[in-house]
């Protein structure tokens, strides 16, 4: 009874599928989100996300798609994207750059503390000049590792700097007293 | 909230109803977009030209959906077709948000709000965040805020007066020491006189009268500013407190519960330092700058300017300075707390770093943070010791112009200066140092003034906010028999998205009720409604025929018993847990109780019995222990209408066995209404009620649904199919994948 019970018990084991590039086939569909033909599968509007983002924003992608429960079901992972061909590459990256919308620091005029947890940061990044208002800032304005820093402000917008020695000595300055 | 924020190019707000920007539009590029909304269509703005336009009802359904990055408006028909409308960065995330609540709310009802009721989210003056607030903390009139808080000292008015009077009498006195001083250099020291020595004599007796007063007027301050601020303090913390209980779960819900503590605790602290400390300083500190300076213009207005005039220079540049070694302690207080963290990550994590052999490189992170703590520190004491003399010699600057140019007039060597004695010049000069004093506090005062007014802010929005779940003038204490009927009942968290939609349904008395449904139908809120957490938005909830809006709330809920999923037990022991509802309890009630509920035995083993302390939360006991309490607090309370919200979710099955044996007899004879993800726990009852999303679906017993195989037949069979075990298939190892675990046999 007891061995019938625990055969009964036993539970599928998820495993990382790791998806053959060549067999891929994503395409956007009139409203622009990317479905994918795999292995004589369709999946619509499926999940592409990065599975490592600080780290690596082409490898590793997770392609997954919700099934008729709403459920999360993974289809596999990317390794690495250069292994699709040009075309299929593009469209990926076009979404996740979308999806990953971040822009980049790359100089930094000054930063105000009110004294109440809010710092002011005035900052250039690849859309432009903007004073962001970052709350908690010990938490939001942080250094990841030695060199990425990473700033999420009160709305939800977040920010970052590959490496902030990269950053002229002006920037560093008043970087210095925050991170 | 505003919703008409920014107008495409040549076009005019009059033309719409909403008008949005957004900042993104294919491939994540940057762009100068609008989306406004007509009473008919969603036109979508590209550097002012028409690039999209939309029928209001061209989907279904529309939603912000957040990604990373950025978030999207898009609009739905079904689950499979589906349109990104436009993109924006996460600041316009609210109201976007808001634009396709009030379109679905026109889709599904057919009325188009033409404005937003929620709160803006963000200070429109300052651009902080307002977190429920409002009025932002941070903008909001000083004055009044501050005359609001002086008004509570009015019951304490005498004793802050006393406190106040010693305090300017103390002043008063320190001003006329230099003077006695003065007399008694020029007039018995210089001139070597030893014939006045009665003179002398009184002199000295002055001064240390003065000294005798001093000590009193100090002591009757202290006593006074004491009385004043303990009790100010008290009052404030138990008015908030009084007030968030009262407040109704709609405003409660707005702010966090640690939001709430803090302005408990934090800000009427910090609010009881102010007004009794600073609040009566700056009184006493204006007040003997004031004398000191009419005293030293009077003596010498020249000498005086010497020693005024540098003044707002150099506080412009010690306020800077200031700034900047407190930026430098800042970061000092950041690498020691980060340190403090490793640390107790570490000794809390010992056991994983000797099974894993990391302490090495633990012992290295710890080296680094330590380092970096150890130089920050160095650093900012450089800084300090560099800055800080300086700083200080620059306030203090006025005095040695005083000295240099009063030793000229001592000596006769600046004739335009007129002379002085030398008796004149201490004098002076003690008015001068008496001068910095008050002026060093009044740096700090911007900073502390703005702190209280915050905290004041946050207070009184508690106090004067007006709770909207209140009892009516004509309101009754009912005797509960356990009927209860909802009549056409909507209700929603924001009026224009209902949660219940026309919902109606009977409960009878005596018999137990199920509510299932999927997550977010609205079973949940159903009970919020029974026990008068909030009010319906239309039609009626009624208790044996009374609407529940016209029951006090009081004799509502003291007939109305709930366990909960997650039961919170407060600090204490087990006996003050089980009598919380019911304080004038017997113990033999309690045990009587606690025995229906299969709590006596395992109470019996603990070591104090019903005398054992639970601790916070009952973290102590197990979940199905604090069970067993809640369900014997419920019997205690001997409710005429029992809710189970999920009462046995979190239990394995032995434990809910037992438990259901508990909750059996708790039930018996009284009106119950039970929710229960696992359908299979509600078995017993006599009748479902079946919510889709947010609609009454169907009603009966389970045979009958099973029968009519309607969203309920959807629900179980869906339901078994997950719980269905999976055989293990043979999975072929995927490339570069550690070897998986091998199943339990």
């Amino acid at each position: 009874m007891d061995k019938q019970l625990l055969t009964e018990e036993r539970f599928e084991i998820d495993r990382l599928t790791i998806l053959d590039c060549s067999k891929l086939r994503f395409y956007k569909d009139e409203a622009n989100f990317i479905s994918l033909d795999y292995n004589g599968e369709s999946y619509f509007n499926v999940r592409l996300t990065r599975l490592i983002p600080f780290y690596s924003k082409t490898t590793y992608i997770s392609v997954a798609y919700d099934n008729a429960d709403n459920e999360f079901c993974e289809i596999g992972v990317i390794r690495d994207m250069a292994e699709l061909s040009e075309e299929q590459y593009k469209m990926i990256d076009e979404y996740l750059e979308y999806k990953y919308y971040m822009p980049e620091i790359t100089k930094v005029y000054s930063i105000k503390d009110n004294s109440r947890g809010f710092i002011f940061v005035d900052m250039m990044t690849t859309s432009g000049r903007k004073t962001v208002c970052v709350r908690d800032w010990y938490s939001n304005f942080r250094m990841l590792s030695e060199k990425l820093l990473y700033c999420v402000d009160v709305d939800g917008n977040k920010y970052f700097c590959p490496d902030i020695e990269t950053l002229d000595k002006k920037s560093m300055q008043v970087l210095e007293i925050f991170v | 909230m505003n919703l008409l924020l920014s107008a495409p190019k040549g076009h005019d707000f009059a033309e719409y109803l909403f008008a949005l920007p957004f900042n993104l539009y294919g491939k994540a590029k940057k762009v100068d977009g609008n989306l406004c909304v007509t009473e008919s269509e969603i036109l979508v703005y590209i550097d002012g030209e028409i690039k999209d336009r939309y029928p209001l009802d061209a989907y279904e359904e529309y939603a912000c959906e957040q990604l990373v990055g950025c978030s999207m408006m898009v609009g739905r028909n079904g689950d499979r077709d589906a349109k990104c409308i436009c993109a924006f960065t996460n600041d316009s995330f609210v109201a976007f948000a808001e634009v396709c609540k009030i379109i679905n709310h026109y889709l599904t009802a057919g009325i188009l709000v033409h404005e937003s009721d929620i709160d803006e989210p963000k200070c429109p003056k300052c651009g902080l965040p307002l977190d429920g607030y409002t009025e932002c903390p941070y903008c909001a009139s000083k004055i009044k805020t501050f005359s609001k808080l002086f008004g509570r000292l009015k019951p304490y008015a005498p004793q802050f007066a006393v406190a106040v009077g010693c305090t300017v009498l103390a002043e008063i006195l320190n001003v006329v020491s230099p003077y006695i001083n003065r007399i008694l250099i020029d007039d018995y020291v210089r001139p070597q006189n030893t014939s006045h020595w009665l003179g002398f004599a009184a002199l000295c007796g002055a001064m240390f009268v003065i000294l005798i007063i001093n000590t009193f007027l100090d002591w009757a301050n202290m006593k006074a500013s004491r009385y004043v601020s303990l009790n100010l303090g008290q009052d404030l913390r138990q008015d908030v407190f009084n007030k968030t209980l009262d407040l109704s779960m709609s405003s409660i819900s707005k702010k966090t519960a640690g939001d709430l503590i803090n302005r408990v605790s934090n800000d009427a602290n910090k609010l009881q330092s102010f007004l009794t400390d600073y609040g009566k300083d700056a009184i006493v500190r204006v007040f003997s700058l004031l004398v000191v300076l009419v005293i030293m213009f009077s003596m010498n207005y020249k000498l005086a300017l010497l020693a005024v005039v540098p003044i707002p220079f150099v506080l412009i540049i010690v306020k800077k300075v200031y700034n900047t070694i407190h930026m430098y302690y800042g970061r000092v207080w950041r690498f020691s707390n980060a340190h403090s963290k490793l640390l107790h990550d570490a000794l809390n994590g010992i056991r994983v770093i000797k099974t894993c052999g990391t302490e090495e490189a633990e012992i290295e992170k710890y080296r680094v943070a330590s380092e970096k703590w150890a130089k920050s520190a160095t650093k900012a004491e450089i800084v300090w010791n560099l800055i800080w003399p300086v700083a200080d010699f620059m306030l203090t600057i006025g005095n040695y112009l005083v000295l240099y140019f009063g030793s000229l007039m001592l000596l006769g060597r600046l004739g335009a200066f007129g002379t002085l004695t030398l008796g004149e010049l201490t004098q002076f000069v003690s008015y001068v140092g008496m001068l910095y004093t008050p002026l060093r506090w009044l740096m700090q005062l911007p900073r502390q003034l703005a702190d209280a007014s915050v905290s004041a802010s946050k207070v009184f929005e508690i106090l004067e906010e007006h709770t909207d779940v209140r009892d009516d003038a004509d309101c009754v204490d009912l005797d509960i028999k356990g009927d209860i009927e909802f009549n056409n009942v909507y209700f929603g968290y924001n009026i224009y998205n209902p949660v219940l939609k026309d919902v109606s349904c009977k409960i009878e008395k005596g018999k137990m009720y199920g509510i299932v449904g999927h997550s977010g139908a609205g079973k949940s809120t159903m009970i919020n409604l029974i026990l008068r957490l909030y009010d319906v938005t239309q039609g009626s909830v009624t208790i044996d025929g009374v609407d529940i809006r016209k029951i006090s709330q009081k004799s509502l809920r003291s007939q109305v018993g709930v366990v909960l999923q997650e039961t919170y037990l407060f600090e204490g022991t087990v006996l003050e847990n089980i009598t919380y509802a019911k304080p004038d309890a017997t113990f033999e009630e309690v045990v009587e109780a606690a025995k229906i509920a299969h709590a006596h035995e395992f109470v019996t083993k603990l070591p104090d019995g019903y005398n054992t302390r639970v601790g916070n939360k009952g973290h102590t006991l197990s979940g199905g222990e604090r069970q067993r309490i809640a369900i014997a607090r419920a019997i205690l309370h001997d409710p005429k209408i029992i809710i189970l919200d999920e009462a046995t979710a979190s239990l394995d099955t032995e434990t809910e066995r037992q438990i259901q044996e508990g909750l059996n007899e708790l039930c018996k004879g009284r009106t119950t209404i039970a929710i229960a993800h696992r359908l299979s726990t509600l078995s017993n009852a006599d009748s479902l009620i079946v919510l889709d999303k947010g609609r009454l679906a169907e009603t009966g017993t389970h045979d009958q649904l099973m029968r009519q195989k309607g969203v309920y037949y959807a629900l179980v069979m869906a339901q078994r199919k997950t719980t269905k075990m999976k055989a293990v298939q043979p999975q072929q190892q995927s490339a570069a994948s550690h070897p998986a675990p091998a199943p339990a046999n």
